[in-house]
């Protein structure tokens, strides 16, 4: 039980009460490229804490966690800090559920940022670790660090966040869209299509269970073909992703960056041989 | 004498102490994929078996993975729940021998699976017990993280604490299902290939203008020319790449579409039948 306990604050149940965040205005992009560290402190339970101030007070100890797809706050931060203002609609009994806010700022070191969407509940999980480490509020998440390039380093202690211009997508209104769409039974399955044209063709027999898949054809020509790919050999991992059944080898082939190239590694008379191709504009 | 033993022996070794030292730590290019609920999704094998889809996950204090997982990877595990995996390597080559794991149905993994959530079945987490071995940096604007070994660093085990109320979230797991099951919602995690066009093309301001055609390709056999420009997808008007792979987005192995093409003055309609490859 004790174990358990410390259990994963992340991957949390928000996915049982669908609501969209208010629409968050435009996230402004930071102006420095700076990289700005800020110490964490390792809890017991190997959590790493975060000191924050919300509208301007607190500070405040938050976990911050890569496993969590949005920000959280409890209510008791929530209503010190303003974020939840009088005559907002009371918590609902489940966890105190206060639904989705905006911080006007959040400050963790000397990051600060403007409008960020946050849930309010009071996580059962959070309060567990609150109640045996002291107060701890709240969790910072994927709204949060995806803004930047965040480098987690144990040994020293340090979080170090470069502002990246990323712009999370919001994974409420994804939710959302999901649900909606989804009710009309069993959905298609997801195709895979290649960034760029490649030229080659894959196959995997159904009882083969060893590791990538044998290249078919190498058209004459092709972007695969001037890489050096060759019918027969067996390809093993396309842009560092394994390519271990068909549609894994769609996949990789979807995820490479328009326009780059990729190394592709393949198996060849018994050598892994690593070949360059470079797909071009097409399909 | 003896002495001046010790002390070439200790001059002779500290060079290569410090060498050993120099060693660049590895650095490791994970690729990943942020799933459709933003979590960093990345792919792992477990003694041999999978790729298993797992969640980075800070907020973990170990490695999770859940029971029908642990069965297909022959992980043993223990009265309490807990596992070792004897060899765990994580897509793009890196390595740990000797995994601690716990072995548990999560009702956060579960829920999102049974209604697809994710975009993509997930099969368990790598928590802390893993990821605080490694420098990671984390950027979404490129397609893969850096993982820096900590050389000479045992991250601390986690310490028991006296915490009630944790498992709360647990007790949610019926639930959740109850709810998946209410919205008729069905996970579909198949993938399929999308069909084989076989056409080089150059993005211009007259449109899409065939560059090249493949040999063999359903493009050759549908009739498809170099200079061609082409302007729809059956109905669709088309006027970039982008376009046209949106266009194509759904379309699997086999299906037939009519695709028109400028040539020259004249408009052709040409009907092809995407096949295999990429």
């Amino acid at each position: 039980m004790r174990i358990r306990a410390a259990l994963i604050v992340s991957c949390f149940s928000f996915f049982l009460f669908p609501f969209s965040f208010p629409a968050a205005a435009e996230e402004k992009k930071p102006e420095e490229k700076k990289a700005i560290v800020v110490p964490f402190e390792l809890l017991k339970s190997r959590h790493m804490a975060v000191m924050v101030k919300v509208n301007g007070k607190g500070p405040y100890k938050l976990i911050f966690d890569t496993g969590a797809p949005t920000n959280l706050i409890n209510n008791r931060l929530a209503k010190d800090a303003g974020v939840l203002k009088k005559g907002d609609k009371a918590a609902m009994p489940l966890f105190g559920m206060g639904g989705a806010k905006v911080m006007d700022t959040l400050e963790i070191g000397d990051v600060k940022m403007e409008k960020v969407p946050v849930m309010v509940m009071d996580h059962p999980t959070v309060t567990a670790i609150s109640n045996a480490l002291g107060p701890i509020d709240g969790i910072i998440g994927f709204p949060f660090f995806a803004q930047y390039k965040t480098t987690v380093d144990y040994q020293k202690k340090e979080l170090t966040f470069t502002p990246n211009g990323y712009v999370p997508g919001d994974a409420m209104q994804a939710l959302m869209d999901k649900m909606m769409k989804g009710a009309k039974g069993k959905p298609e399955p997801g195709v895979a299509g290649a960034t760029g044209l490649w030229g080659f063709s894959v196959d995997k027999a159904d009882k083969d269970e060893d590791a990538g898949v044998v290249v078919k054809d190498v058209i004459a020509g092709s972007a695969a073909a001037d890489g050096g790919l060759k019918a027969g050999d067996r390809l093993l991992t396309l842009d560092g992703r394994w390519t271990d059944s068909v549609a894994d080898t769609f996949i990789a082939a979807s995820l490479v960056k328009s326009g780059s190239s990729a190394v592709v590694v393949v198996k060849r008379d018994g050598k892994e041989l690593k070949l360059t191709v470079k797909p071009t504009n097409g399909l | 004498m003896r002495w001046h033993i010790a002390l070439a022996l200790c001059l002779g070794l500290a060079p290569c102490a410090l060498a050993a030292d120099d060693k660049p730590a590895t650095k490791y290019e994970i690729p990943y994929r942020l799933t459709d609920t933003k979590h960093v999704l990345v792919r792992a094998k477990i003694n041999g078996k999978g790729p298993f889809n797992l969640i980075l996950d800070t907020g973990a204090p170990a490695v999770f993975i859940t029971k029908p997982i642990a069965k297909k990877a022959g992980v043993d595990v223990d009265e309490k729940g807990w596992g070792t995996f004897n060899a765990f390597e994580v897509e793009g080559g890196l390595k740990v021998e000797k995994v601690k794991t716990r072995v548990e149905d999560l009702v956060q993994i579960d829920g999102m699976n049974s209604m697809g959530l994710a975009g993509v079945e997930l099969h368990g987490v790598i928590g802390y017990n893993v990821l605080a071995k490694f420098r990671i940096d984390y950027d979404f604007t490129g397609d893969k993280l850096a993982f820096v070994e900590l050389k000479g660093f045992e991250p601390p085990s986690p310490e028991k604490i006296d915490a009630k109320g944790g498992d709360d979230i647990q007790s949610m797991g019926p639930l959740v299902k109850m709810l998946a099951a209410l919205s008729g919602i069905k996970p579909n995690f198949e993938v399929v290939p999308r069909g084989f066009v076989g056409i080089e093309f150059d993005d211009t301001k007259d449109g899409i203008v065939v560059k090249k055609v493949l040999a063999g390709s359903p493009a050759e056999k549908a009739g498809f020319k170099t200079g061609d420009i082409v302007t729809s997808v059956k109905a669709t008007d088309v006027e970039t790449g982008k376009d046209l792979a949106k266009a194509l987005a759904k379309a699997g192995v086999g299906t037939k579409l009519r695709i028109s093409v400028k040539r020259g003055d004249k408009s052709e309609d040409l009907s092809i039948e995407l096949g295999k490859g990429l």
